[in-house]
């Protein structure tokens, strides 16, 4: 059978991966009420009310300020590190009409011309890319 | 008897489903990913082919589960399963039909067989689940087939183990054997393969590594089960984890595997695409 690895070691190795936040308990927890904001875009009824008024949508939610500013920006980065998980943010961009490819790129500091190029010639390369420490 | 037939992996990019939707399939764009499932939808309709059901594993992004409740392995054992609105209207598709005996057969094996699985009885099935059943049977006016979804959650970590997933899959395929019926039943494993949705390091692409998953999935190797977690992370981007569905799929057509069809294609969206159809040797 399978070594059970110590659950530390197996978060740890986690913060070695280049620009990538994992969905971690940690983060779920901080980004609870974050994250149920955006899942309740799926209704119809809710994107009407949040389109009319953002500010006091979000204010209906136990979310910090920084969550909610962060939101208001669309800022998806920020918004990873204080919890958002990014399958529940799509609901925002979705409710924007943005596509994956156009929020995502937004992540990136590429334009989203130069992000689909890139993705149309391969995709971003692995190398240099899978561990900090590790630089490989 | 039932049995387990055949096995198919998937991605399941809601691109995918907006294309076909749309009626975008032709396009320069998409016609070399559509291409790759042509011979799929022409094995699938021969009367020999034709599932009476599929498990379809697949993991729900956001829709039918939010953070509220998150289990690990999901079994969908209702009757019908609508088709979710996950933010831009449902997808116009027909709702998916269950095979309840089955999927109760199947949940009440494994839990003898200690895997402790969720029962749901009432659920709407997004992309992960409608997306590969659009490139396998097209824009019917019903689905074909009778479907047993099983979620499995990618999103929330740890994920399952890819031992747990292929282990799961063995027991899966235990289930079916041991069901009264004479049953044609399939196995579908889908997500994947590599891609990064987040962060500073989206749009990673790793098609070395995908081609050797992919070669991986063929023959008596059960090499991927050992893949741990951070490999997939590192290797294949934050979002290639939900390849360790694939494993389930795999675990379920036993020791040895005949490949029968095999498409690759760079990029779908974000993502690469990778496509088996495989049989039990």
């Amino acid at each position: 059978m399978i070594h059970h690895k110590d659950i530390h070691e197996y978060l740890a190795d986690f913060e070695d991966i280049p620009g990538t936040r994992v969905y971690t308990a940690a983060r779920a927890r901080k980004g609870y009420h974050l994250n149920q904001f955006a899942m309740s875009l799926m209704k119809p009824e809710n994107r009407e009310r949040w389109k009319a008024d953002e500010r006091a949508y979000l204010d209906e939610w136990p979310m910090s300020e920084e969550q909610k500013q962060a939101v208001l920006d669309r800022d998806y980065n920020r918004l990873l590190d204080l919890g958002g998980n990014i399958y529940f943010m799509a609901k925002v961009f979705s409710t924007d009409g943005l596509s994956f490819v156009q929020a995502v790129s937004t992540m990136t500091g590429m334009s989203v011309e130069d992000y689909q190029a890139m993705m149309n010639a391969g995709g971003r390369s692995p190398e240099g890319q899978r561990s900090i420490k590790g630089a490989y | 008897m039932a049995r387990i037939t055949a096995g198919i992996a998937s991605s399941h990019i809601p691109l995918l489903g907006v294309a076909a939707d749309q009626g975008k399939a032709g396009e320069e764009y998409f016609k070399p990913i559509f291409a790759g499932y042509d011979w799929t939808r022409e094995w699938i309709a021969q009367p020999e082919n034709k599932p009476d059901a599929v498990v379809l594993v697949y993991n729900d992004h956001a829709s039918a589960f939010d953070m509220k409740v998150i289990p690990t392995f999901a079994i969908g054992c209702a009757e019908r399963f609508g088709i979710c609105d996950e933010g831009w209207g449902p997808r116009p598709v027909p709702d998916v039909e269950g095979h309840p005996d089955l999927a109760w057969h199947i949940a009440q094996s494994l839990i003898l067989d200690e895997f402790d699985m969720t029962m749901i009885n009432e659920m709407e099935v997004d992309h992960g689940l409608t997306v590969p059943l659009t490139m396998m049977f097209g824009a019917p006016e019903a689905w074909p087939v009778k479907v047993i979804p099983l979620a499995v959650n990618v999103v929330t970590y740890p994920p399952p183990s890819g031992n747990r997933c292929w282990a799961l899959g063995e027991a899966i395929a235990r289930a079916v054997d041991s069901f009264g019926e004479d049953l044609n039943v399939q196995i579908w494993g889908t997500g994947g393969m590599s891609h990064q949705l987040q962060g500073p390091r989206a749009g990673l692409i790793n098609a070395e590594w995908d081609n050797r998953f992919l070669d991986m999935m063929t023959g008596d190797s059960d090499e991927a089960r050992w893949i741990p977690h951070i490999e997939y992370l590192r290797e294949t981007g934050s979002e290639g984890i939900e390849m360790v569905m694939w494993l389930i799929m795999r675990g379920a057509l036993g020791k040895k595997t005949k490949c029968l069809h095999r498409h690759y294609h760079v990029p779908c969206s974000n993502t690469a695409i990778g496509h088996l159809v495989l049989e039990p040797d």
